[in-house]
């Protein structure tokens, strides 16, 4: 402890074990690993983590994909078509929009760098603001950049060791756009007499500002205008990444500069998309291997969308809940491949049984067991248990199969409903039906009720949505088998949910929904009209107004009238009961499930608490209340205001500077203090307590440290009060 | 990760029920009008709603329609009943008076059992006269305050089942609970049992009881409506309304030698400290795997967390290169960390000069050289690693993937030091350490408020220099306090003039001649004991820039 403590420094090293690894570089590749290595939840969770990360990949490819390739295109649609320009000293440049989510960004400028790499050249240079706080370093780094890039690429290609040689005799500080110039021009311009290196193609120069509003404007300016003398020699474009919108572009560049530039606006997604595709297309899906309880899921959606919108910190937050999910747990082992499940059960020790047995979920299960053997088996019997364990954790991934399944025909169906009172995506349904059964709610009873009034078309189109759907996970699961079943219109009105759950019910679900949607195409509308008319001429053949008891009972008969069903409604309805049917037993909640804690994060409070943190809290908390930490018996509170002597000092000081107003009077802050601690004394002996004196000082010292208070020269002895 | 405020912001709860209607129908009328058009939503409430949060913030006008057009969505999940209330801590106290210092001293004491107040009263009488007695006062309380209690209890009678009072904006702070001992001592009792119930459960499950008793313990806190008009009426007046004592009243404020003896803490309140910093233990093995996976570790709470660091350095990184960095540390500079790694570390022979070159460097050879690298940094929030040039340093190394970042904070506003980009770069994972240490170390640069103000520090240099002295040099400087002590009821004292001062050195036989008496002073002024002013007709005054009380206390033990 001592040893970190100096007058003259503020930073030690502690360079142990260093010397070590060099000696034995190879040996451990990881030290990490080393620690945790041996237990199977870190194997899980390594390997579930790494199957994440590769989704996540394949996703970001796909999104960028289209917004890489019209940027591409644009930047290689310059200098490469017709050599003699006419824009003179114009630079094109291309504008990326890209949002607030500044953490996002860094992946989405390198698959654009690795984009360009490979499709249009290789000289590119990406300068961030923080690199480029003058005009001088800015040039430096980009020319550097530029030049090197091109090495990256040149040890593939392996030739011109020469050139190479040259290049890299170049030192940072010497690189100017007069450099570069002679380099571009030896590289592509001059004849060399050996090879054909006029021939070779001419590749672009791609310059890449990807925080455009922390630069110095001046900085870009003039950066902008030296380019732009450059053009006519040098094939320059530009790509700004702008954060908020195309104005800042404009504000920023007057328009001497701006005229120099050729912008052409491209938008990002918005992350907000991102993060629903993100979430609908990896975690809610059955293949995850990871499922967040509602209430987690809530968490982390409104922590993005209330503190961030960045996408990264989304699922850096999910890893972290992923890891605390794991974390030293050896049941988790069981997240696995459902081929794996077997294997799994046979390899967990049985103290790792007991801790599944101690599940909250278990007990109602074994509730549910009559006969007392079994139940005794249970406790007793690891490998009856073991059996049980595999049986069920199968079921609960039908279970799962059927409920993400549901959730998105859910999702289908009820979106473009007035109001959305389930919510619009599929993340906020989920959250919905996660949280309790959603098909006792009230939302789910309106949803059902507009339903029930929707048109005939749009009712067709959904169901041929949630077949598509349905089709895709049955893809999932098992190649889908051409449909052969024409379902007769009488086995309709005995439609029975099996009981089994996983893919023969979304079958079933698929051939009912096929049905349906044939049934509701076919129905005729008609008969609701000529009803209608029968009752007009009823209307009409007795128009006497009589009294308003009468007119009364023929408006309630007109209504009763109204009820009178077209067949199309008949279908209708039945169609929507038959909805709340399969809901019903396809939405129930995750925490109704035996074992459901094995592959359900539900433990939001205390995970919120490490992503969010709340360290303002906590402060106040412990000073006001000690005892929530302490534990102790002594400084119970009446009310958080109260004081007692007993409080430490800090806590004591702290209560009674928040009666004080902007400014506090050192000495009578003393006195309160002394007084609340010795209450027998009289003023003199509390005044004349030295070791009063030093208590109070050291409690208005951290006080101090906190940043509660600072001193203040408006008054003698008086300090200032920082909050208010 | 975000910014670290989980507090709840503004929020009202409304709580109406059908037989209390008439009642409160009354009182809201009055507010409708009284309120300002930001609150508007608050009475669009049905009563349905027995429970509404509201942010204030969004509940801009602008904001409205925004929101309308994006979603209208509330966090559901961010906030929970067990977040502190934002206003409990940013709390806008209507109106400070002199007196509440003594109100809420009063309530202490009237409500520890140790007092004898029969017999105390006749001193009460005596002392009452002075401002900052703790007693007295009784009869002189302010009929506002009179008001405002009678106020309570009728509403308290009114809503007796009603925990979130509607009428919690009354001016007054200061809630004297009419139940208040009662339900102390009820709690008390029960609260012993708990007591010996827990300390039989185990150590290992100590953290989890922790959690739950928090929710337990917890009082509820009676809401506030904020006020925004309250803040600007604080801050408009001039005026600082305290009373014009100074520490100089104190008979013997002499805190040099004993300032670093221990405090004074109970038996119960150590061994409970105890507790909770060894159960800070366990965290340390999720600590190394949560730093594995790269993500970094930031620490807050009361109390100094060095000694828990220390101690998680000395378990679990004994086989790993560490830098320590005390942030508190007045002379630390962010080149001295960077200097560190680089050169010292790595073996480097110079330091890049920019930003992106240093952290590619970095990353670069410890990725080459397979090294994991431990920062600790106390008190990332230090004063001089506040600038954003030191935080942008340090979340970029924090990024690299083979250093590891454990860190504390400790200021209530350190969480302000990250934009977002910062925040993500550090990804933090934040971690409840309330040690209820004393901050020494942290503490020892710091110039603390009250030392400084005894002046302990310079009245002890100002008698080392003193007895170095010659004993005509002591004469002078005598002269020079004595007169300034005399002349301190001046509202602008100008200081000693020159001249003056030669003529009654000479006539004490001091000085012999005017360039001995300036080199005499040029030593003073060489120590900063005295400073020459001068005066817009050009003479030279002398004044000692030092508090007349601490002057008046060195004459007295020195001369």
């Amino acid at each position: 402890m001592e040893s970190t403590v100096s007058v003259s420094k503020g930073v030690f090293l502690f360079s142990k074990g260093l010397n070590k690894k060099h000696s034995q570089k190879k040996s451990n590749p990881n030290l990490f690993d080393n620690i945790f290595k041996k237990e199977p939840w870190y194997v899980t969770y390594k390997r579930n983590w790494k199957y994440i990360e590769n989704k996540l990949t394949e996703l970001h490819c796909k999104t960028y994909s289209m917004l890489l390739n019209d940027m591409v295109n644009y930047i290689n649609s310059f200098y490469f078509n017709n050599e003699t320009d006419e824009c003179g000293s114009i630079i094109p440049s291309a504008t990326l929009l890209t949002g607030v989510n500044q953490p996002d960004h860094v992946s989405q400028f390198t698959a654009l760098i690795s984009k360009i790499r490979q499709e249009v050249t290789s000289h590119i240079a990406m300068v961030n603001s923080q690199d480029a706080p003058t005009l001088k370093h800015l040039v430096e780094n980009t020319v550097w950049q530029l030049i090197h890039g091109y090495e990256a690429l040149d040890d593939i290609e392996s030739k011109d060791s020469q050139d190479n040689n040259e290049i890299k005799k170049i030192k940072k500080s010497q690189c100017t756009l007069k450099v570069l110039l002679k380099w571009y021009n030896s590289k592509y311009i001059t004849v060399s007499p050996k090879k054909k290196k006029c021939i070779r193609m001419k590749r672009s120069l791609v310059i890449i500002i990807p925080d455009f509003e922390s630069f110095n404007c001046n900085v870009l300016q003039d950066f902008v205008m030296i380019i732009s003398s450059y053009v006519p020699a040098l094939p320059i474009v530009f790509v700004f990444g702008v954060a908020t919108a195309v104005s800042a572009l404009h504000k920023s560049l007057p328009y001497h500069v701006s005229s120099k530039l050729l912008i052409k606006v491209f938008h990002s997604h918005s992350s907000p998309v991102y993060m629903n595709q993100v979430l609908e297309d990896i975690f809610l899906t059955h293949t995850s291997p990871f499922h967040l309880s509602g209430k987690a899921f809530e968490l982390l959606t409104d922590v993005f969308l209330f503190y961030d919108f960045s996408v990264t910190g989304l699922v850096q937050s999910i890893k972290y809940c992923m890891m605390d999910h794991y974390y030293g747990d050896n049941m988790k082992a069981l997240c696995c491949e459902r081929e794996n499940i077997e294997e799994t059960v046979r390899n967990l020790s049985t103290d790792d049984l007991e801790s599944i047995r101690q599940l909250l979920s278990f007990r109602p299960f074994l509730e549910a067991q009559l006969d007392c053997q079994t139940r005794i088996n249970l406790f007793e019997d690891d490998d009856f248990f073991r059996e049980v364990l595999c049986t069920e954790i199968n079921k609960l991934h039908d279970y799962m199969y059927t409920f993400y399944v549901c959730v998105r025909l859910l999702s289908v169906l009820v979106t473009d409903l007035p109001k959305n009172v389930l919510g619009k995506s599929v993340r906020e349904i989920y959250t919905k039906c996660a949280v309790e059964c959603v098909t006792g709610t009230q939302g789910f009873k309106e949803c059902m009720q507009l339903l029930n009034f929707q048109s005939q078309m749009k009712l067709v189109e959904n169901i041929k949505q949630a077949l598509k759907i349905i089709n895709a996970a049955l893809q999932v699961v098992s190649p889908v088998k051409p449909l052969r079943s024409t379902p007769t219109k009488n086995n309709l009105n005995n439609i029975q949910l099996s009981n089994d759950i996983g893919e023969k019910f979304v079958k079933t679900i698929r051939v009912h929904l096929l049905m349906f949607s044939r049934q509701i195409e076919n129905a005729n509308t008609e008969t609701c009209i000529l009803t209608d008319n029968i009752e007009k001429g009823d209307d009409n053949s007795e128009n006497i107004p009589g009294n308003r008891y009468k007119l009364k009972e023929k408006l309630l008969k007109a209504t009763r009238v109204d009820k009178i069903q077209s067949e199309f409604e008949m279908v209708r309805s039945r169609f929507v009961s038959y909805l709340e049917e399969m809901f019903n037993k396809g939405l129930q909640p995750p925490h109704t499930q035996i074992f459901h804690e094995i592959f359900f994060f539900s433990d939001v409070a205390s995970v919120k608490k490490h992503i969010v943190g709340s360290p303002r809290g906590a402060l106040h908390t412990a000073l006001s209340n000690p005892i929530h930490y302490l534990q102790c018996s002594c400084c119970l509170l009446a009310s958080s205001e109260s004081v007692v002597d007993t409080l430490p000092d800090v806590c004591l000081a702290y209560k009674l500077h928040r009666e004080c107003g902007k400014h506090i009077n050192l000495f009578d802050w003393l006195q309160a203090f002394a007084a609340v601690l010795r209450p027998e004394d009289d003023d003199d002996q509390r005044q004349q307590d030295t070791n009063i004196h030093i208590r109070f000082t050291r409690a208005v010292a951290e006080l101090q440290f906190l940043g509660f208070i600072k001193s203040s020269k408006r008054k003698t002895d008086h300090v200032m009060r920082l909050t208010w | 990760m975000a910014s670290g405020f989980p507090l709840r912001f503004p929020c009202k709860s409304i709580i109406e029920n059908p037989d209390e209607n008439t009642n409160l129908s009354s009182r809201r009328g009055l507010r409708n009008r009284k309120k300002p058009k930001k609150y508007g939503e608050f009475l669009d409430l049905s009563p349905t709603k027995h429970r509404t949060l509201i942010d204030v913030e969004s509940s801009d006008e602008e904001e409205e329609e925004l929101e309308k057009e994006f979603c209208l969505q509330k966090p559901t999940a961010l906030f929970s009943d067990d977040d502190v209330e934002g206003q409990d801590i940013f709390k806008f106290k209507s109106r400070h008076t002199k007196q509440d210092l003594h109100n809420k001293v009063k309530a202490a004491i009237s409500n520890s059992p140790k007092v004898d107040t029969p017999t105390k009263t006749p001193k009460k009488n005596i002392v009452s006269r002075t401002l900052n007695s703790p007693f007295g006062k009784n009869n002189e309380a302010t009929p506002k305050h009179v008001k405002d209690l009678i106020k309570k209890r009728i509403i308290q009678e009114v809503e007796s089942d009603s925990d979130n009072s509607d009428f919690s904006a009354s001016s007054s702070d200061f809630v004297p609970e009419g139940s208040d001992n009662e339900s102390s001592e009820s709690s008390s009792s029960s609260r012993t049992s708990e007591e010996e119930e827990e300390e039989q459960i185990k150590y290992t499950n100590k953290l989890q009881i922790v959690k739950n008793k928090g929710n337990k313990g917890k009082v509820k806190d009676s809401e506030y409506v904020v006020t925004p008009d309250n803040y600007f009426m604080m801050h408009s007046s001039k005026k600082i309304t305290t009373s014009d004592h100074t520490l100089a009243r104190l008979k013997n404020l002499n805190l040099t030698e004993k300032i670093d003896e221990g405090t004074e803490i109970s038996d119960e309140h150590k061994t409970k400290i105890m507790e909770l910093n060894q159960s800070y233990e366990q965290l340390f093995h999720k600590w190394l795997y949560v730093l594995s996976e790269n993500f970094n570790i930031i620490l807050y709470g009361i109390g100094s967390k060095r000694s828990v660091l220390h101690q998680f350095q000395m378990e679990k990184l004994q086989d790993f290169p560490c830098i320590v960095i005390n942030g508190f540390f007045p002379g630390l500079t962010i080149k001295n960390v960077i200097e560190t790694i680089i050169i010292d570390l790595l073996g480097n022979s110079h330091v890049p000069s920019n930003v992106g070159d240093i952290v590619k460097l970095i990353s670069m050879q410890l990725i080459e050289n397979d090294i994991d690298l431990f920062l600790i940094i106390h008190n990332i929030d230090g004063t001089m690693l506040r600038n954003s040039k030191a935080q942008t340093m340090l979340s970029n190394i924090s990024q690299i993937k083979n250093v590891h970042t454990i860190a504390t904070i400790d200021h209530i506003n350190a969480p302000l030091l990250w934009d977002h980009s910062k925040l993500s770069k550090f990804k933090f994972t934040w971690w409840d350490v309330t040690t209820f240490l004393p901050y020494t170390e942290e503490t020892s640069y710091e110039n603390s408020i009250m030392s400084h103000r005894s002046g302990a520090l310079q009245l002890s240099s100002l008698r080392s220099v003193y007895q170095s002295l010659t004993t005509n040099a002591k004469g002078i400087f005598n002269i020079i306090i004595g007169y300034q002590l005399e002349n301190q009821k001046q509202a602008h004292y100008q200081g000693l003039p020159f001249k003056d001062l030669y003529s009654k050195s000479r006539e004490q036989f001091l000085v012999s001649s005017d360039l001995a008496l300036r080199a005499q002073l040029t030593e003073f002024i060489d120590h900063k004991l005295v400073k020459i002013k001068r005066t817009c007709d050009g003479s030279e005054n002398l004044v000692i820039p030092i508090e007349n009380s601490l002057l008046q206390q060195f004459l007295e033990q020195d001369s």
